[in-house]
């Protein structure tokens, strides 16, 4: 390289240079190692030794001038600061982040309604989903011959007598009341599954939270009070809220739980069937049968229990119109939440 | 259930409008799902109006107008007419001939002969009637017993007379292969699980479902036998379930019938026939006894209280339970003895009294509180860790999925993943979407990127963590697994611009080795197998493995062009190595010399290798190597891979120097020359 232009490409380089770290690379290019400024000076030896000592003075002039071009432009950048530097960045561009993934949107409701009940001192616990019929059944108080069942439709397991998928997270009720005594303040998510023809609304496999709360003095007030404090943390202060009697074996008296509608607060729409209301919960007070199977002594103890479908409180909490969306696993789906 | 405004007024004085009265019921446990007027609006006369209830499966005694108006008197406290039954003297009549074989299956039987009726359309008040429950009018005969099964809620059943090869019946199961036509038309093959009424010759009716074609009552039918029983509701239930059938009857003696009422309804039954038919009782006997009621039940206030949360007094517990149709008396200041109707089989103990005190003061008076828990011990366990999981999944940018546990067996064996494992079958699927439970949780993942390749995702990283299950000889096994599914080129902005990264499988263990470095899971490895696939062992367990799809099964995925990267994972043995203690290492003191060795290496030696023997031989000075740049293709002979390790050397007492460190490094560079022919570039 002639040495005489040395001096001009670098100016012409730094004016190029917006940060340090292009300028560090200039450094480099010059006076780094195997750098032009290197090979003039390796040069110097080739010379006839009358030239070496003028062509030497010559390098070193260069070089000091280069180190003050370089000094002074990494003040200039220094001062003028890399990120905010108008002439080539525009902060209308696209910002550069890594992109984090979500939790999938029931595991998202599980997770907020989990935390509730966790807060108010119930443990998280999970269940298997293969059962045997007496935990999914017979320690329900739900007998194997009456239309009691018919609400409970059950996938039974091939080659396995008596061994089904749950049809719901009450199972879980009977494991942990015959290996614990109360007091017992649980609440139990998970896959259920049931033999339903597929629709907008309807499943063969989806997620419930059931829970339940035994001591020895346990009353339908107490189940008022934890569901209106679950129902007002996830639907807000204002939400109204009623229980209605119903028909569960596993609990007397037994009570569904409606919520003022959502969408039409109460004044009745498309969503709640002009009702007004929705039904959200299933719940009541443990049935002395229950105590009775799982081997507590008579009289003992009271208890609420309740369940409820997490894909529906999903839905009317985002708004979705079609159960099958939760398991499309479309990405434009899921990252919405 | 329907029910209309205008009968139930027939039973109780009701003085609210409709809608007022399908809230009170609704309350009180009786859901009202809709309200309608009656009829179609052209022809509608007196205004009436249809409500449509659902009855919980435990109150059959609500399936009828009366049931119904009972609860509407118990309700409001308006006062129920009762209305005057019909009396037939019996004494004067002949027998009839019946047999029960089992007393089981059929603990009372009654059954009535009537003849010289005159069988004609019903008058217009009763086929209105019907109508309006969604009843269809057949003849004067026929709709007085649906009339009757809707008013009292016991079933009737009437046979035309002529057509019985007897004047008499007989209650028993069928034989094996016995056939039937059944009123709608349908021949149905019989066995011993199923009840039927006989003649002597054949099944004429199965109990309480449906009666026989052959022994209708039609227009020129003169005389019938007509029947009021109770069957066992186990054996109505399983029979009709095995037939395929179901109707009005077979819904009610499934949930139980009173027997009182069976008794009384043939009377009832018999003063509109008189009426409308003209017909003449001339036979008439009953078999089986009415079952006596329980014995009472005695109902402590302090009871109430307990369960309700509230103190309700003892008059207005007395008075709710009067209004029922219980028969209640006070003993002692706080407890109330209560005995059964015998419409009311569904109450056993204490704690179903309880239920309809609550119900009918209302759910709402009782107050909010809040129970005092608890902490106690009993948790789950590994669900926290599994959350820690995910959390971390998705900090390195993987999206959450949830796939079906039940699959299709193709979508299984289609996959290639597991090719040994046995799904779990299930024996009553709806469809073959639910024909097996999954062994893995990669098929249903795989389908899932597709759909989304489908849909013009460029990119997809999904996980899902859920159940997995086999089929073994002892059991059905349920594991907890991870599944991993990567494809497409991942686009994001660095300073240059946009780049555009292809995954690789590489990707897929960068997420790993993140994921297990956060859980403190420190032996672990990946090991290539002869197929293709990666085990990854952890604790010199197989935990785990990753594959890439091979050209076959992304073909019959539609899959075109790209790569998908798979890596599954049991949750249950990666916990057993999760490490979430922390101890705190000092921080260097002194400052690290970093050497770099840049090299040319034949392709086929393992970089893992290379690492072990640069660390072997490095300590103690070396306190750390790792590969900084790696790079094949131009510049570099085929076969050949391009590697710069930096070599990182630290004592922690003193800062090195150039020349400490110098002999050591060479000796490195040299016996990795010697043992693995690297060509230093």
């Amino acid at each position: 390289m002639d040495i005489n232009l040395v001096q001009a490409q670098v100016e012409n380089d730094l004016a190029a240079t917006s940060s340090i770290s292009e300028l560090e690379s200039v450094r480099v290019k010059y006076l780094g190692r195997k750098g032009v400024l290197a090979e003039l000076t390796g040069l110097i030896g080739t010379l006839a030794p009358e030239e070496r000592g003028v062509f030497g003075k010559q390098v070193n002039a260069v070089k000091s001038k280069l180190l003050d071009l370089i000094n002074e432009k990494e003040k200039t950048l220094k001062t003028k600061g890399d990120s905010v530097n108008r002439s080539t960045l525009d902060i209308g561009l696209p910002g550069i982040a890594q992109e984090p993934g979500n939790s999938h949107p029931i595991i998202q409701v599980i997770d907020e309604i989990c935390g509730i009940f966790n807060r108010m001192g119930f443990s998280i616990v999970e269940g298997p989903e293969i059962e045997t019929e007496y935990n999914n059944f017979t320690g329900l108080n739900i007998p194997l011959d009456h239309p009691s069942r018919d609400a409970f439709d059950t996938f039974y397991l091939k080659n396995y007598s008596k061994l089904l998928l749950r049809s719901h997270t009450s199972p879980v009720q009977v494991r942990a009341m015959k290996t614990h005594k109360p007091p017992l303040a649980i609440v139990v998510p998970g896959r259920v599954y049931r033999p339903d023809a597929v629709d907008a609304s309807h499943l063969f496999m989806f997620h419930q939270i059931e829970g339940f709360l035994v001591d020895e003095n346990i009353s339908f007030a107490d189940l008022k009070g934890t569901l209106g404090f679950f129902v007002k943390s996830v639907f807000g202060e204002d939400i109204k809220m009623r229980f209605r009697p119903h028909f569960f074996p596993f609990t007397e008296p037994s009570a569904e739980v409606d919520i003022s509608c959502i969408i039409c607060k109460g004044k009745g729409c498309s969503v709640c069937g002009r009702k007004g209301w929705l039904e959200i919960l299933g719940s009541g007070m443990i049935h002395p049968n229950v105590f009775r199977q799982v081997g507590y002594p008579a009289g003992k103890y009271t208890g609420f229990a309740f369940g409820m479908g997490v894909e529906r409180i999903a839905m009317l909490k985002y708004g979705i119109n079609d159960i099958r969306l939760f398991f499309e696993n479309d990405l434009r789906f899921l990252k919405q939440f | 259930m329907k029910v209309t405004y205008g009968w139930l007024k027939e039973f109780v004085d009701i003085k609210m409008p409709p809608k007022e009265l399908a809230d009170k019921l609704t309350m009180a446990g009786l859901e009202v799902v809709s309200l309608e007027e009656a009829g179609e609006p052209a022809c509608r006369t007196g205004r009436d109006f249809v409500l449509e209830i659902e009855i919980t499966s435990n109150r059959p005694d609500w399936l009828s107008i009366s049931g119904v108006a009972r609860e509407i008197s118990a309700i409001t406290g308006a006062k129920l007419k009762t209305a005057q039954r019909p009396k037939i003297k019996t004494t004067s009549l002949k027998s009839v001939e019946i047999s029960v074989v089992d007393k089981n299956d059929c603990p009372f039987y009654s059954a009535m002969i009537i003849r010289d009726i005159k069988v004609a359309p019903s008058p217009e008040w009763l086929k209105k009637r019907l109508e309006s429950l969604g009843c269809r009018s057949v003849n004067n005969i026929v709709d007085i017993t649906n009339y009757i099964l809707f008013e009292s809620g016991q079933p009737l059943h009437a046979f035309d007379l002529d057509k019985l090869s007897q004047q008499g019946i007989c209650v028993r199961r069928a034989r094996p292969n016995e056939k039937i036509t059944t009123i709608d038309g349908q021949q149905k093959i019989l066995n011993n699980e199923i009840m039927v009424i006989a003649d002597r010759d054949r099944p004429v009716a199965i109990a309480g479902v449906m009666g026989g074609k052959e022994t209708e009552v039609t227009d020129s039918t003169s005389g019938i036998l007509l029947e009021s029983a109770v069957f066992n509701p186990i054996v109505v239930r399983k029979g009709r379930q095995k037939l395929g059938l179901q109707s009005e009857s077979s819904y009610r003696f499934e949930r139980g019938v009173d027997s009182e009422n069976a008794k009384n309804a043939t009377f009832s039954a018999m003063k509109l026939i008189a009426e409308l038919a003209l017909g003449k009782p001339c036979a008439y006997k009953s078999v089986g006894s009415i079952k006596p009621n329980k014995s009472a039940i005695s109902l402590e206030m302090r009871y109430i209280t307990r369960v309700l949360g509230i103190n309700i007094p003892l008059p207005k517990v007395k008075q709710i339970l009067s209004r029922l149709g219980f028969i209640v008396k006070t003993r002692g200041k706080n407890i109330l003895l209560v005995n059964l109707p015998s419409f009311r089989q569904d109450i056993k103990t204490q704690i179903d009294l309880v239920e309809e005190v609550a119900r009918i003061y209302g759910y709402d008076k009782i107050p909010l509180s809040l129970p005092a828990v608890k902490p106690h011990k009993i948790t789950s366990g590994s669900r926290e860790i599994v959350s820690g999981i995910k959390a971390i999944l998705r900090s390195l940018g993987l999206q959450e999925a949830i796939t079906y546990s039940l699959v299709d067996r193709n979508l299984l064996v289609k996959s290639g993943i597991n090719k040994d494992a046995q799904p779990v079958e299930i024996l009553n699927p709806l469809s073959k979407e639910q024909e097996v439970l999954r062994f893995s949780l990669l098929p249903s993942l795989i389908r899932a990127l597709a759909y989304n390749l489908d849909q013009q995702q460029e990119y997809v990283n999904i996980f899902e963590v859920a159940n997995i299950f086999t089929a073994k000889s002892a059991s059905a096994e349920e594991e907890l697994s991870l599944g991993i599914a990567l494809c497409g080129a991942k686009s994001f902005f660095m300073k240059q611009g946009l780049v555009k990264d292809e995954v690789t499988i590489l990707h897929l263990k960068g997420i790993l080795e993140k994921l297990f470095n956060k859980l403190g899971i420190k032996a672990y490895d990946f090991i290539p197998r002869p197929d293709n696939q990666i085990n990854i062992i952890i604790g010199q367990q197989e935990t785990g493995f990753m594959l890439g799809l091979n050209e076959q099964v992304l073909n019959s995925f539609d899959i075109k062009n790209k790569q998908v990267i798979l890596a599954e994972l049991n949750i249950n043995k990666l916990l057993e190595y999760v490490n979430l203690d922390k101890k705190f290492t000092g921080i260097p003191k002194y400052p690290a010399i970093t050497r770099d060795i840049s090299f040319v290496i034949n392709e086929t030696v393992s970089v893992k290798d290379l690492l072990a023997l640069i660390t072997a031989s490095g300590a103690p000075l070396l306190s750390l190597a790792k590969v900084v740049d790696y790079y094949q293709g131009k510049q570099i002979p085929p076969g050949f891979r391009g590697l710069t390790i930096s070599c990182i050397y630290r004592a922690s007492d003193r800062t090195l120097t150039e020349e400490e460190i110098a002999p050591l490094h060479n000796s490195i560079c040299s016996l990795l020359e010697e043992r693995f022919g690297i060509k230093l570039r």
